[in-house]
């Protein structure tokens, strides 16, 4: 189950982020809890998190909104997505999940970041397996951000260590 | 991409495939791709983050995941239902665990992130700037495919004792 007090150093991270880099306000819309695989939009950001909070971030947008934003950052118009703007998404996902994980800092929670990857494709699932997703979407003027998190708190003892099961079929 | 971290990745995935799975595997010709990885229908994500860093993808068919689930776990699948899509996304994170401790024993230590599953083919996965390294495997548990996109990082492994303002945690 992912742990509601993960969630505000998301949103705010998105809020402050947003205004910072991109000069737009964003409104937390209504929150969601899923199990099932997220269907993928146009672009999707992934960021890993090891440490005392574990698992997976993801950020979804269309296309248009993800050229409007990175437009905005680089001060710069975007008018498809070619290799930049491809890095300016991603790395956009990078900032707000990098300001994230000093806010869960300050909560006690420390964490590391992995490097992005990006999706472009609609429609893929996507599977965070069993680590249930909160689902935020994030309103702004230049259209939608959704942010799934699927995050729990490491087991005591096991935020230093990779927990490897000794064979799979007992696992499972 | 330093190719000395390929080994050990390769070597994890042959041992893991044939302890759980019971399959021998070879390597096929490598290749480095700069160009964003098209996925296949089914691709495991996992992260490092320590001494060496980025993202791992292990990718195959439809048919491969199937086949390779029905073997790990003893049962005959006929549909890539929940139970198998986690035995696939466990494998994952067993061959990359194994491949860990491989690394770290050359000096390379890492956490790795928990398994994404990935499902349906033709999206676009970009590394960004870490170029990929493609291995193909292929033997009875094949063909699959492991894409490294990994470099030496900065050592950033959690250490507790140097944050003394994390308040420890009753589970």
């Amino acid at each position: 189950m992912t742990n509601v007090k993960f969630l505000n150093p998301f949103v705010d991270a998105v809020v402050d982020v947003l205004k910072a880099e991109c000069g737009v306000e964003a409104r937390r819309g209504q929150l969601s809890l899923q199990k099932l695989a997220l269907t993928t939009d146009d672009l999707t950001v992934l960021i890993s998190l090891v440490g005392q909070v574990q698992g997976v971030v993801l950020y979804g947008l269309s296309t248009q909104t993800g050229l409007d934003l990175v437009s905005r950052v680089m001060e710069q118009p975007f008018h498809e997505l070619d290799s930049l703007a491809q890095s300016g998404v991603a790395e956009l996902g990078n900032v707000i999940t990098g300001r994230a994980t000093v806010k869960l800092s300050q909560a006690g929670y420390e964490a590391n970041i992995s490097p992005p990857t990006l999706i472009v494709g609609k429609g893929t699932q996507v599977s965070t397996l069993d680590f249930t997703r909160i689902v935020v979407p994030l309103e702004t003027e230049l259209g939608t951000l959704v942010i799934h998190l699927a995050l729990r708190e490491s087991p005591p003892g096991q935020a230093r260590e990779n927990f490897v099961p000794v064979n799979i079929a007992t696992k499972a | 991409m330093n190719v000395k971290f390929l080994n050990p990745f390769v070597e994890a995935a042959f041992e893991v495939l044939q302890s759980e799975a019971g399959c021998t595997m070879t390597r096929a010709e490598l290749r480095l791709e700069k160009e964003p990885y098209v996925s296949d229908d089914v691709t495991v994500i996992i992260s490092l983050i320590g001494r060496v860093e980025g993202n791992v993808f292990y990718s195959m068919s439809a048919d491969t995941a199937l086949r390779l689930a029905s073997r790990m776990l003893g049962e005959n699948l006929d549909e890539f239902d929940m139970l198998a899509q986690s035995g696939i996304a466990e494998l994952g994170n067993v061959i990359t665990g194994k491949a860990s401790v491989k690394l770290s024993q050359a000096g390379f230590a890492a956490t790795i992130s928990p398994p994404t599953l990935m499902q349906g083919q033709g999206a676009t996965i970009s590394t960004l700037d870490y170029p990929r390294l493609v291995v193909p495997l292929k033997g009875d548990c094949g063909p699959l495919v492991i894409h490294l996109a990994l470099r030496e990082g900065a050592d950033r492994t959690f250490n507790p004792a140097h944050n003394p303002v994390a308040p420890t945690h009753i589970q």
